[in-house]
């Protein structure tokens, strides 16, 4: 195991700071679930280990003009109990329940779920349905990217070295059908197999205003799936179109991924995961 | 800002305060076990997957062996030791007997804190409510039907008290 020095600053100016000077050899560390197992394992190896997790700027949640704004450092429980995020994005909030276990939910943060890039990354779907953006600091500099782009490949993110992730901005769900639905080994403490989240808006009749819908686990990061996306709009949810939209969901799938050994399965798991999500909106 | 390879600490440990030095790589779960000697909290598999070293930490469950050394500074923890003694078994310990929620043992404590925890937050929790608080703590021996029984149990008597 490699000994890495630890650095805990007390204010945001001070981390950055901090992450200028020794950006290339730091790693963040927050709830520590990814962190201290990589260490652990030997797969992680950085001279330091700079401790966000008490910065008060990464806190928060609250309801803005932008939208729904949940700080990087939030922790998944406190997502999970927020009133706010139930009413806004409930989808986030499913998500936030098959999160790990209650152990890791009580100290593991949005910020690291999705700076870790896990391509199964459980709130990556969610915030991506939601369309999500995150707020980035660098010393002196702020900029904001959808958290679609900060996915860059399977543990790859596009976060720079000398950047900290601040907070989300989600679209509140404004009446619009939002929802998560994840496969799994078990219930508690599975990495998902598959996920997926919508978020749908319908017209009077029924018939789908705009819908986005966004995949994890099934593609190298997790992302929206357009040309679904595409198919639907204006379409009415009877079930015929559904299951032809799951069938696309499928292909997409597949024409992204590739084939693998696990595609015999995952074709048929996608559209059934497809098809519980959206039947709640067919029901109606 | 605190930083360096060893990192002075000071944090609450079942009602002790504690002074030490600690590596910056350390998991609070080998401090606990090694530097301060309690060896009640377990190691089992090291990476957060089966709760054996769950400790509350200012009234939360956590995976000990997830935590970095230094995140323990200012923070009250409590570990099995500070449940019960050999004198007084805890309300939840004497249920666990009751119910037969123990085989071998290694399981046990990591349980006994994920059911402090929950019933500090709700005193009257549902069955539901049980399972899902222990959903992160693994038990090879009893089928854990005993071990939610014995929560349920241990919570009343404890309210009863109180």
């Amino acid at each position: 195991m490699t000994r890495p020095a630890y650095a805990r600053p007390e204010t945001l100016d001070e981390a950055l700071l901090f992450l200028k000077r020794h950006g290339d050899e730091t790693r963040p560390l927050a709830g520590g679930t990814d962190v201290m197992v990589d260490l652990r394992s030997g797969k992680l190896k950085t001279p330091y280990l700079l401790d966000i997790s008490r910065l008060p700027d990464l806190q928060g949640i609250a309801l803005t003009e932008e939208g729904l704004s949940i700080g990087a450092g939030v922790t998944i429980s406190e997502i999970y109990t927020s009133p706010l995020v139930a009413e806004h994005a409930p989808s986030l909030i499913k998500s936030c329940a098959f999160f790990g276990s209650p152990q890791i939910r009580n100290v593991a943060t949005m910020g690291g779920n999705v700076g870790n890039a896990s391509p199964s990354a459980d709130t990556a779907p969610s915030l991506i349905a939601h369309g999500a953006k995150a707020v980035l600091a660098g010393k002196n500099v702020e900029r904001t990217v959808a958290v679609e782009d900060l996915f860059v490949g399977p543990y790859r993110s596009g976060i720079k070295n000398d950047e900290l992730l601040l907070r989300f901005i989600l679209e509140p769900a404004e009446g619009r059908f939002s929802d998560f639905q994840k496969i799994g080994r078990r219930k508690a403490l599975a990495i998902s197999r598959m996920s997926m989240a919508v978020l749908a808006d319908q017209e009077q009749g029924g018939a789908f205003r705009s819908i986005r819908v966004a995949l994890g686990s099934g593609t190298p990061t997790p992302m929206r799936m357009e040309k679904v996306e595409s198919f639907f709009k204006g379409k009415r949810p009877d079930r015929q179109t559904l299951e032809a939209g799951a069938g696309l969901m499928a292909q997409e799938m597949v024409r992204i991924t590739g084939r693998r050994p696990s595609t015999v399965y995952k074709e048929k798991a996608i559209q059934g995961l497809f098809m519980r999500m959206l039947y709640p909106i067919w029901k109606k | 800002m605190k930083a360096g390879r060893m990192i002075p600490i000071r944090f609450t440990l079942n009602g002790e305060k504690r002074n030490l030095e600690v590596g910056a790589a350390e998991t609070a779960l080998y401090v606990i076990r090694e530097r301060l000697f309690q060896k009640g909290t377990k190691e089992g598999c090291g990476i957060g997957e089966c709760g054996a070293c769950t400790i509350v930490v200012d009234g939360k469950s956590v995976n000990a062996c997830l935590m970095a050394a230094p995140q323990l500074d200012g923070r009250v923890v409590m570990t099995v030791e500070g449940l019960g003694d050999k004198e007084k078994l805890h309300p939840l310990q004497e249920a666990f007997l009751d119910h037969h929620g123990v085989q071998c043992g290694f399981c046990t404590p990591g349980l006994l804190m994920s059911a402090q925890a929950l019933i500090t937050k709700t005193p009257h929790p549902t069955e539901e409510q049980v399972v899902e608080a222990v959903s992160g703590n693994l038990c090879r021996c009893t089928g854990y039907q005993q071990i939610v029984d014995a929560i349920g149990d241990g919570a009343k008597k404890t309210g009863g008290e109180e």
